[in-house]
């Protein structure tokens, strides 16, 4: 638990990142409905409410984002800033074990990370419940399929991240995973040719959990299927993660 | 405290560390000496287990590594290369992150170990602002967090100025009266000798020489130092002996058949004054070119 708290104390102590994720996960829900606000305080024919089930669900996928962003950016500063610093080795030359080291980081980061979303997500409800006007609130089937989607896709990045930074350059790591993300994993899904093993792509089963994709973007699995298939992300890249933090010259 | 035995570690064909056997007893400050390159600082990697060696035995605080490992390395506080820390943190909360990994008693070990280097006033300042020297003494704060039994220093005046260098000696001395054993490793060769009570000399990945650093700097042939007023003559009256000019006075090695005395009164009775005459100390420095000069004549 003292090296989890020591995780913590080396991401939160980052101004730049902990400054960037704040505004990721939480400024931009804050501006995006202070201007829902304001436009329908302001000319209410054109715009409607600023809460409800749609202004949720549009908050919430945005969150889904830019909640990843911030994953990979906690998870990949998590997973090298030790050897970036030059600190790994003195970590090492205490005599605890190298796996213990890498083990800490993925808590570390998730600790740093979980909050900013929560408060993001309780902005989301709480804004589209007080602004709602006479739309309905977003149901609590909504919510709980949007919670699930957002710490799906987080969760796995996150691991994805501080696997993948104990092996390549944080930049390097942010790179890739933003591509895969926003780019690749839809190119691959969007490919109907694939048939089911689009099922096997992080991304595919992480939206799983989305309740308002249509049928014809989502890749049918059960939900077990989609847990497993996260799971086996994240294990996979902590388990190469760890594996070469043991290899690795300190 | 250290043992080693046919300790090897080879990059490729190269030999950085080659079967080397090294004993470190307790209770000295041990001087790893030898040139850039020789093979210090792997050396001292592979003592910690930060790169596994090629073939060979190691033995810390009496336990065979690496199978007992983390209870040894518990009792080591170690610099590798240049003491390095994350920036953006104080000095004392990078001690902080060292202590978590260590037993629970390091981080009450926090204080006492800044005060002790002297860096209380500056340990809630970002490491980013610290002068290297600073950096230095915050990286034996966090040796000392451990309460180690054994320090290992690698190049720990590197950087230092000449304030810094005397502090440092002072520390590592004071660590030693303390019952505590340092290793350090340096190419520093005046420091060693002021700082050191044994030395393993070590050129090539392989140790030369070990031992007492007098018991080092003194073998081999005594020598004088004479000034006299007429050198030339001088070098006439000791025609046979191992003559070489150092600054104003002429170096004589001393043989069995040729002692002080009996140069003296050589060089008087040939009418020449001697102003000086006095047994030239062999520094280790000199002691270390012999020993490496021979060693590149042999190649």
């Amino acid at each position: 638990m003292r090296l989890v708290r020591a995780e913590v104390l080396k991401l939160v102590r980052r101004r730049g990142l902990m400054a960037w994720s704040l505004i990721l996960t939480i400024g931009v829900l804050v501006v995006v409905w202070t201007v829902l606000v304001v436009l329908h305080a302001v000319n209410s024919a054109h715009h409607g409410p600023a809460g409800g089930p749609s202004n949720f669900r549009g908050a919430a996928d945005t969150l889904a984002l830019l909640g990843t962003l911030t994953a990979v950016l906690i998870g990949a500063t998590a997973g090298s800033q030790d050897v970036v610093n030059g600190v790994f080795r003195d970590l090492v030359v205490t005599g605890r074990k190298r796996t213990t080291l890498f083990n800490v980081r993925i808590p570390g980061a998730f600790i740093v990370w979980a909050p900013m979303m929560v408060v993001g997500f309780a902005v989301a409800i709480v804004a589209s419940i007080v602004f709602a006007g006479d739309l309905p609130n977003p149901s609590s089937s909504d919510v709980g399929h949007e919670l699930a989607y957002i710490f799906a896709i987080g969760v796995v990045n996150l691991f994805l991240a501080v696997g993948l930074a104990a092996i390549v350059s944080a930049r390097i790591v942010i790179g890739v995973l933003i591509v895969w993300n926003i780019a690749i994993s839809h190119i691959l899904i969007a490919f109907h040719s694939l048939g089911g093993a689009r099922k096997f792509i992080d991304v595919a089963a992480a939206e799983h959990f989305q309740p308002h994709v249509s049928s014809d973007q989502q890749v049918a699995m059960s939900t077990g299927a989609a847990i497993v298939i996260l799971a086996v992300w994240a294990a996979v890249f902590a388990y190469a993660g760890r594996f070469w933090t043991n290899r690795r010259d300190a | 405290m250290i043992e080693t035995r046919a300790l090897t570690k080879r990059f490729g064909s190269r030999a950085a560390v080659d079967s080397v056997d090294l004993t470190v007893p307790g209770g000295v400050a041990f001087g790893f000496l030898g040139p850039n390159g020789a093979g210090k600082t792997t050396m001292i990697r592979t003592l910690l287990g930060l790169t596994q060696p090629t073939s060979g035995d190691i033995s810390l605080l009496g336990l065979p590594q690496p199978a007992k490992r983390s209870e040894a390395l518990a009792r080591v506080g170690a610099i590798v290369e240049e003491p390095r820390f994350h920036p953006h943190l104080t000095g004392r909360e990078n001690l902080k992150i060292v202590a978590a990994a260590r037993d629970r008693a390091a981080e009450t070990r926090i204080p006492e170990s800044l005060e002790r280097v002297g860096l209380s006033q500056r340990a809630n300042d970002r490491v980013k602002t610290y002068s290297l020297g600073m950096r230095q003494r915050l990286g034996i704060a966090r040796c000392l967090i451990a309460d180690p039994v054994l320090l290992i220093l690698d190049e720990p005046m590197n950087g230092l100025d000449p304030a810094g260098i005397l502090e440092m000696r002072h520390l590592i001395r004071a660590f030693v009266d303390e019952g505590r054993t340092v290793f350090l490793s340096s190419h520093l060769l005046d420091e060693v000798e002021k700082t050191c009570d044994q030395v393993a000399i070590v050129d090539q990945g392989r140790i030369v020489v070990q031992g007492g650093v007098e018991e080092i700097a003194s073998s081999g042939d005594p020598t004088l130092l004479i000034e006299v007023d007429d050198d030339a003559a001088a070098r006439r009256v000791l025609d046979g002996a191992a003559v070489e000019t150092e600054g104003n006075a002429l170096r004589v090695k001393l043989t069995p058949g040729r002692s002080a005395a009996e140069i003296n009164r050589a060089l008087v009775e040939a009418g020449i004054a001697v102003s000086r005459l006095e047994p030239a100390r062999a520094t280790l420095e000199e002691k270390f070119l012999e020993i490496t000069s021979r060693l590149e004549s042999n190649e």
